[in-house]
């Protein structure tokens, strides 16, 4: 790879061999291993190089560099025309000054101060959002042409019909495991019938609403900000708003009406499939017919019960809505950002669902509801 | 003369369309070379045939002396170590910086520690024009020439033996094109790197390519230096050249 002669009191280093990037391991130690010291004059010879590229060349010159060599120190010989060429631009190119490594290490008070600052600034333009949406939808009272009800039954039938089979199938089983769970209690006491009374306050106060709300966010929660994200990056929300158009009535208000219109729906749904799976159960395990199961539901279901459940998924809704608009509106222009804030999406959804539900639970308690 | 690209007989079919009619050209060693041809051409689709992204119906494509649709995925994983490809609006890594992007080849192809690496990312950067500062930003940072640059810095990292550039002065401003144009030749003369440009770009026509392969209804209508292509007869081919001004054509085909 490399020879090193004195020849007249100036080192001569010898390059032989291929000089290219497969070789740079092997270079870099011929480079290393050289004893250049005390040499004020270096002559490179080219006459035994059979190949040479960008890498090795830059290799070399930075090696040179590294052990102080000037450029007037350095001089070549016998280098074929192409190899020469080479060498050319890569020395020209290798006059700009290296980058000044930046620090990056934060103390600890620091990193927690710019994190505080920066969830500060986050919930600040979340609020804002929170206000703009809530703007516009009390602009639609004295202006109701400006609302789009083509996008929002569009929207409905995706997030409200094209729901409904998982929707029941979700509740159908939780019903049926409700049901077995509390029969296998209820038997013990002779009391199967009771099974009626729980599956129905359950299914219709907790159980439906909580499951509807977390499938929709699953489904649409994710749909929305993927859909709103990928508008942010091919720029069309801008365009929406060249157009003299605010985005929030083109792309918001269509989705948060549509959410909150579906999901007591598909509450309802859930509500009568889970009723029905626990009715199976207790038909084939609890000996109570359909029709005595009916009967006792009859007696014992308040409607208060079902208002409850129905009257919390606009709630939900609203917060699924407002969450995925808004984490779509913030994608950025890389490829992580759409699959980040769609998971962000999914799981701050859902954990505001329940903490939504413990709080209606609570206050309903104290209600007296 | 050594051939480093050679396309024989290509017919490309999307559906019942079909795109190109037996396409045949030849690239040598250190050319320069232009794919010029209308919108609908299948210019870019041709160019991905070659690298090996899309299939051709039928015909033959030998590429640095592989054939590129007969050999098995290790010949052709060896094959792409030897190209270099500049996507239209660079496709670079968008969760990377610049330096990590360039980093990519290196770090996938080479068993190099880092800190060999992480100069010569840098000096790549510095090859293409780039500032030093700008190994530290994301894409999304960036200006279009600065992209294209960093996705050229890039292409280059393997030390590749042919470049492949796909509509590079795009999107770029006057002052900008014509000094991309400017870098393309100097690698090329100075590297002794092949160039395969597809463009539409008259002034990167008339400044530093050798020779123009001109693509219209699916076949080559012409194939020559620039200036000899500039004089045929074809209609799109006259209309093409004379969409400038006499005095901007009077400096060209050198």
């Amino acid at each position: 790879m490399l020879e090193h002669k004195l020849e007249n009191g100036a080192s001569v280093l010898y390059l032989s061999g291929v000089w290219r990037l497969a070789n740079l391991a092997a270079i870099s130690d011929s480079l290393r291993a050289l004893d250049l010291k005390g040499s004020r004059e270096f002559l490179l010879d080219g006459s035994r190089l059979d190949a040479l590229d960008t890498a090795a060349g830059f290799t070399l010159f930075r090696h040179l560099n590294l052990l102080g060599c000037t450029e007037a120190m350095v001089s070549v010989r016998d280098f074929k025309p192409r190899h020469a060429r080479l060498l050319k631009l890569v020395h020209e190119r290798m006059k700009c000054p290296p980058a000044a490594a930046r620090s990056m290490h934060l103390g600890l008070v620091q990193r927690v101060g710019a994190s505080a600052i920066g969830v500060w600034r986050q919930l600040k333009s979340h609020n804002a959002f929170v206000g703009a949406v809530a703007l516009e939808v009390f602009d639609l009272i004295p202006r109701p042409r400006r609302f789009r009800l083509r996008e929002t039954v569009s929207q409905f039938e995706s997030v409200g019909l094209d729901a409904v089979p998982i929707v029941a199938l979700v509740t159908f089983l939780i019903g049926v495991v409700f049901a077995y769970l509390l029969g296998q209690q209820a038997l013990r006491y002779g009391a199967n019938i009771f099974v009626v009374d729980g599956v129905g306050l359950a299914v219709c106060r907790e159980l439906s609403p909580l499951l509807a709300a977390v499938v929709v966010a699953g489904r649409s929660g994710a749909a929305f900000t993927a859909q709103i994200g990928t508008m942010k990056v091919q720029e069309e929300i801008d365009a929406i708003s060249t157009l003299g158009l605010s985005p929030l009535q083109v792309l918001v208000i269509p989705r948060l009406i549509a959410i909150m219109v579906a999901l007591p729906l598909l509450v309802f749904v859930g509500d009568v499939a889970g009723i029905a799976g626990g009715m199976l159960v207790a038909a084939w395990q609890l000996d109570i017919a359909p029709q005595s199961f009916l009967d006792r539901l009859h007696d014992v279901l308040p409607l208060r019960s079902l208002l409850v459940g129905l009257g919390k998924a606009p709630v939900f809704a609203a917060f699924i809505a407002v969450i995925a608009c808004r984490m779509g509106m913030l994608v950025a222009r890389d490829a992580r950002s759409v699959g980040v804030n769609t998971t962000s999406t999914v799981v701050q959804s859902i954990v505001w669902v329940i903490v939504l539900d413990a709080v209606f639970a609570v206050a309903f308690q104290r209600l007296g509801i | 003369m050594d051939r480093v690209l050679e396309v024989d007989s290509i017919v490309t079919r999307f559906g019942a369309e079909k795109i190109h009619d037996g396409i045949s050209f030849g690239v040598a060693r250190g050319e320069v070379v232009a794919l010029i041809g209308g919108s609908g051409t299948g210019k870019s689709v041709l160019l991905k045939e070659i690298i090996g992204l899309l299939r051709p119906a039928q015909g033959r494509i030998r590429l640095l002396g592989t054939d590129v649709w007969r050999a098995t995925p290790a010949e052709l994983n060896a094959l792409r170590r030897r190209f270099g490809m500049l996507f239209q609006d660079g496709a670079l890594f968008s969760s990377l910086t610049v330096a990590e992007n360039i980093a990519v080849p290196f770090r996938e192809n080479t068993d190099l520690p880092m800190d060999i690496i992480s100069p010569l990312a840098g000096f790549k950067l510095a090859l293409v024009g780039l500032p030093p500062d700008a190994g530290r930003k994301t894409p999304a940072q960036l200006s279009g020439g600065m992209r294209k640059r960093a996705a050229l810095a890039r292409a280059l990292a393997l030390e590749p033996e042919i470049l492949f550039l796909d509509e590079p002065t795009s999107g770029l401003d006057p002052v900008g094109a014509r000094a991309f144009d400017s870098l393309v030749r100097l690698l090329a003369d100075s590297l002794g790197l092949t160039v395969f440009i597809v463009t539409h770009d008259l002034d990167t026509l008339l400044s530093v390519i050798d020779r123009a392969i001109v693509l219209s209804a699916g076949k080559v209508i012409a194939d020559g230096p620039v200036a000899a292509v500039m004089k045929a007869e074809d209609p799109w081919i006259r209309e093409y050249f004379s969409a400038r001004s006499p005095l901007a054509l009077s400096g060209a085909g050198s």
